[in-house]
């Protein structure tokens, strides 16, 4: 008898207003004691839902349409709430996807410890035990003190980490543990969850949109897709030779940046409309091997060299072979889907003359607190230039000043000291930080961004064709038909094709990835000549960000633009930028071609960066490779 | 610390900004009310103290005289409660008129007001922790349907089966004709038996946006994750519902009530009207519909003060139960 054992679960939305839609659909999983297992899949596949279904947490309109869940024997799909209450925490505990609000914000984080002793009637001093629990995440016991909105986020992250270890449960579960967290943060969590659960021996049911991060965690993984598990086998095994083409896809979106070529591809198209039901493999429409009976057939999750796989054309071993192992496995695996690598530009745009150059800027920020006053240095004495056809990527930690420094070259804020010239069509200078009023209105049509969240970003009820018109109108003065048609090549211009298709949707009818180049769009609108994009793709699913890296690149290249890209992520960096600028603490520690600056990174810092990097070919070469000396 | 400092150099800001509108309020009116007072009152008697002219003036203004000399004299006629003679009431200051409705007022509405509060809680609690079952539908849906009936309707309604048809208690006024004001036993049962069909009245409407409010709060602080989570825990029910869900969902309540408390300064118009109960409601009608503008002026300051005092004792209240908000405003 497995520690956990899903039989045949199905979950479905029921909402009032919308059609039913089936988001876990017949799953079936055993989770053995002590270990790890990963759960993988995008955005909407299931997962959360899943794993709600597997706590009973479940509320309406969701509800169990079938199948059951076993948890040591005892069924939970049958067991009253007095039953449930005994066991959960006890034996299974769980941190939630958006830990940011998992703690009561009006209780001390003691007293949600203390609640949680006291509903299981476990003796002892509260204070000791929690300053023990949050010993083990490594925070310290001042904690205990506070309200949770004196936490930073990844300060928060443990304290859920640490309630979910308090009563040394058999099985945790964590819903996207780290997600939204900065990189290093991330990092420092994960480590110290593999340390713990290698001490403390609990099983994890680890879910995650992150391939690379769940690759690297898990001994084995689950891949989830439309509600169903498409694959599952053992982590080394899938990134030796992964067998879904959807694993393969995912795959194919990771590369290490340290590589002389790096390429990454992408899954082109939208996960499947749950609330109708499919004939065949619900992945026919996005995969590069479908053939006509995938169309028509519902393939079966049937055993498949150590693993389970849910592929008509694989199971009947016709899916072109891929050895792994090695660290080019994404450039083999996304072979066949489409691909953007490292760009290569026109050589004369490295020194082309600068549109933007910031030069010695720096920026305090005072804050008064009682009699004293505070001052921040956001940014220290920074230069850099921005030249027409060229990106730039602007790499830190969050806090480190990246948002600081782009509200500098806009024009939204002033630095304290040093200048920010922009050069204009005829070659003439304009000081950016002296400009005001109108002035600065027509200097920021030269200057647009493109935000990190693309679903707050556009408002919801308006149409997209409405949301593109704005700019135009204001800065263009185009209106009416003339807005209309230029609307429509601005949408063309970003993929957005036949145009007249999305002209009159509003923002939730589209994907996010979609979302995104509409926002890029309605960035391109006023014909800017520098575009800030920032953390553009930290919100978009794994499968779809390499779509939109490849759509900047694009831009920036027959367009002539100058393009600032804000990251923490090194990997896209990698991709798209042909320069780096490294921010620590507001001060540029390390700048170069990014080949150089990735590949032989010299700042401890940039270092750091790197290796928070989840690198899942990591561990298959480590593996694999016997040690070389 | 600094979160109270703040709060109560606002609350000084807002009562000086209150205090100071009053004064200039009627000095902009067009015409000059202070004088059709004054003529007013000489129609109606002879005996008109020039005191009294004067303190008039001093409220309503002077048509010739430095604005600033008027405004010093204000306030300090406010600082001693010293409001003029009321018109209709005269020869009885505006002062003595308010002191004999306050507490009529306070003591009808405020009694009630809490009773109110503290039921809707109660009720939209236990509805929010059995939502969707029949108990919450009966909750929702009765005061729902009890909402929409108009209130005067409900009142004579009352009046007319429990005073008019059942003789049970007194129609109308706050005591009978057979007591006077005073700490006599008479008086007070008697004042009580008055007081029982508006108390009706107001408790059979009152609760209901408590309900509705902390219903939907809580259902809300419910589904949040924080409150998921403790279910995880293995918390129990009663345990959730109460540190997760009501603690947090009382909180938007918290300030509504302190301002619904300062409000009954100025009376309830309404129940007072149909009542004829002789509060600070029914004082208010009549000032407006004789054109009374001492007496209306006292008070609508009067009623601003109370509102004031309300939310910045709510702000305190609330500073301590949501430490968020210390939090945010120090920062
Ligand atoms: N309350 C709800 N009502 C109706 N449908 C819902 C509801 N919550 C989720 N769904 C649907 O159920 C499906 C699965 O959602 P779920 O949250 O489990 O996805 P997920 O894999 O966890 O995604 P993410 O990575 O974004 O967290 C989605 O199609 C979603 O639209
Ligand atoms: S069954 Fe066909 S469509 Fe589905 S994943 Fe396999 S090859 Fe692709
Ligand atoms: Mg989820």
């Amino acid at each position: 008898m497995a520690l956990l054992e899903v039989d045949h679960l199905s979950v479905t939305y029921t909402p009032r207003d919308q059609p039913a839609n089936r988001a876990v659909h017949d799953v079936s999983f055993h989770l053995s004691e002590g270990e790890f297992v990963g759960l993988l899949g995008e955005s909407g596949c299931g997962k959360s839902t899943l794993g709600n279904a597997v706590l009973r947490l479940l509320s309406p309109p969701a509800h169990i349409t079938g199948g059951r869940v076993a948890f040591d024997g005892v069924d939970l799909t049958e067991a009253d709430d007095e039953q449930l209450r005994k066991l959960r925490w006890v034996d299974l505990s769980t941190v939630f996807q958006s830990s940011m609000n998992s703690l009561n914000p009006v209780i001390r984080v003691q007293a949600q410890f203390a609640d949680t002793f006291a509903a299981h009637k476990v003796p002892g001093d509260v204070t000791e035990r929690a300053t023990e629990l949050l010993e083990l995440v490594a925070l310290d016991r001042r904690v205990l003190r506070a309200y949770p909105h004196e936490l930073s986020g990844g300060m928060k992250q443990r304290v859920a980490l640490a309630l979910a270890l308090a009563l040394r449960p058999k099985l945790v579960l964590l819903d996207e543990p780290t997600t939204g967290l900065d990189v290093v943060v991330q990092r420092g969590i994960l480590t110290r969850l593999a340390e713990l659960r290698r001490e403390l021996g609990f099983a994890v049911l680890f879910i995650s949109h992150d391939l690379g991060t769940v690759l690297e965690m898990a001994d084995r993984v689950m891949v989830m897709y439309g509600g169903e598990i498409v694959e599952d086998r053992p982590a080394a095994e899938m990134l030796r030779e992964p067998r879904h083409p959807y694993t393969r896809g995912l795959l194919g979106s990771y590369a290490d940046p340290r590589l002389p070529d790096v390429r990454v591809s992408y899954i082109p198209g939208r996960p499947p409309d749950l609330s109708r039901t499919h004939a065949g493999c619900l992945f026919t429409t996005r995969c590069p091997h479908a053939e006509d009976p995938c169309r028509t057939i519902h393939p079966d999750l049937l055993p498949d060299r150590g693993g389970l796989v849910r592929c008509l054309v694989a199971q009947e071993n016709r899916l072109p072979v891929v050895t792994l192992g090695s660290a080019e496995a994404a450039t083999v695996l996304g072979s066949h889907f489409p691909a953007t690598g490292s760009l290569d530009r026109p050589a004369d745009a490295a020194d082309a003359a600068p549109v933007l150059t910031v030069e010695r800027v720096s920026k305090r920020y005072t804050s008064r607190r009682g009699m004293r006053t505070n001052t921040v240095e956001a940014v220290r004495d920074a230069s850099f230039a921005l030249r027409p056809g060229r990106v730039t990527a602007l790499v830190g930690q969050s806090g480190s000043g990246k948002s600081t420094l782009a509200r500098l070259v806009t024009g939204v804020e002033r630095p304290s000291s040093g200048e920010v010239r922009f050069t204009g069509e005829g070659g003439a200078d304009v000081r950016v930080d002296r400009l005001r009023g109108r002035a600065l209105r027509d200097y920021r049509r030269h200057v647009q961004m493109v935000f990190q969240d693309p679903f707050s970003a556009l408002n919801p009820t308006r149409t997209i064709a409405y949301a593109l018109s704005r700019p135009l109108a204001n800065f263009a003065g185009l209106r009416g038909a003339a807005a209309r048609e230029r609307t429509a090549q601005l949408l063309e211009s970003v993929g957005l094709s036949p145009a007249g298709q999305f002209l009159d949707k509003l923002p939730h009818q589209l994907s996010g990835g979609q979302r995104q180049r509409v926002v890029t769009a309605r960035a391109l609108a006023p014909e800017p000549r520098v575009l800030i994009a920032d953390e553009p793709i930290s919100m978009l699913d794994v499968s779809i960000r390499a779509e939109i890296l490849e759509l900047l690149g694009d831009l920036v290249r027959e367009r002539r633009l100058a393009m600032l890209y804000i990251t923490h992520d090194l990997l896209s960096a990698r991709l798209l930028a042909d320069e780096v600028l490294v921010l620590n603490q507001g001060t540029l520690v390390e700048r170069g071609a990014t080949r150089e600056v990735i590949g032989s990174a010299r700042d401890d810092y940039t270092r750091l960066l790197l290796d928070s990097i989840p690198n899942p070919f990591g561990k298959a070469a480590g593996q694999q490779t016997l040690p070389s000396t | 610390m600094v979160y109270f400092l703040r709060r109560f150099v606002f609350f000084l800001g807002t009562l000086w900004a209150a205090v100071t509108l009053n004064f200039l309020i009627p000095r902009l009116q067009p015409g000059d009310p202070a004088e059709a007072i004054v003529s007013r009152l000489a129609g109606q008697s002879e005996s008109v103290d020039p005191a009294q002219v004067q303190a008039i003036r001093v409220m309503l203004g002077t048509p010739d005289g430095n604005l600033f000399d008027q405004y010093v004299q204000y306030l300090g006629a406010v600082l001693h409660g010293d409001f003029g003679i009321s018109y209709t009431y005269f020869p009885y200051s505006v002062t003595h008129m308010i002191g004999q409705a306050l507490p009529w007022t306070v003591i009808l509405v405020g009694v009630t007001q809490i009773i109110s509060f503290i039921v809707g809680t109660l009720l939209g609690t236990w509805a929010a922790y059995r939502r969707n079952s029949r108990v919450d539908s009966v909750i929702t849906l009765g005061s729902t349907f009890l909402g929409t009936l108009p209130f005067f309707w409900l009142a004579l309604l009352l009046v007319y089966v429990f005073a008019i048809t059942l003789h049970w208690f007194p129609e109308r006024g706050g005591y009978g004709g057979g007591s006077s004001p005073g700490w006599s036993w008479l008086f007070i049962s008697d004042a009580f038996q008055h007081s029982v069909l508006p108390a009706v009245a107001l408790l059979i409407t009152g609760p209901i946006g408590w309900i509705i409010g902390m219903r939907n709060n809580m259902v809300q602080s419910l589904g949040e994750d924080h409150t998921r989570l403790a279910v995880a825990r293995g918390l129990s029910r009663r345990r959730v519902a109460i540190t997760y869900g009501a603690r947090i969902a009382i909180l938007p309540n918290v300030t509504g009530f302190a301002i619904a408390l300062g409000g009954i300064l100025g009376g309830t118009v309404l129940v007072e009207t149909v009542f004829n109960y002789p509060g600070m409601g029914r004082l208010l009608l009549e000032s407006v519909s004789s054109r009374d503008y001492p007496l209306m002026q006292a008070i609508f300051l009067f009623t601003t003060v109370g509102v004031l005092v309300a939310n910045f004792l709510a702000d305190l209240l609330y500073g301590f139960l949501d430490p968020r908000v210390r939090k945010v405003e120090s920062a």
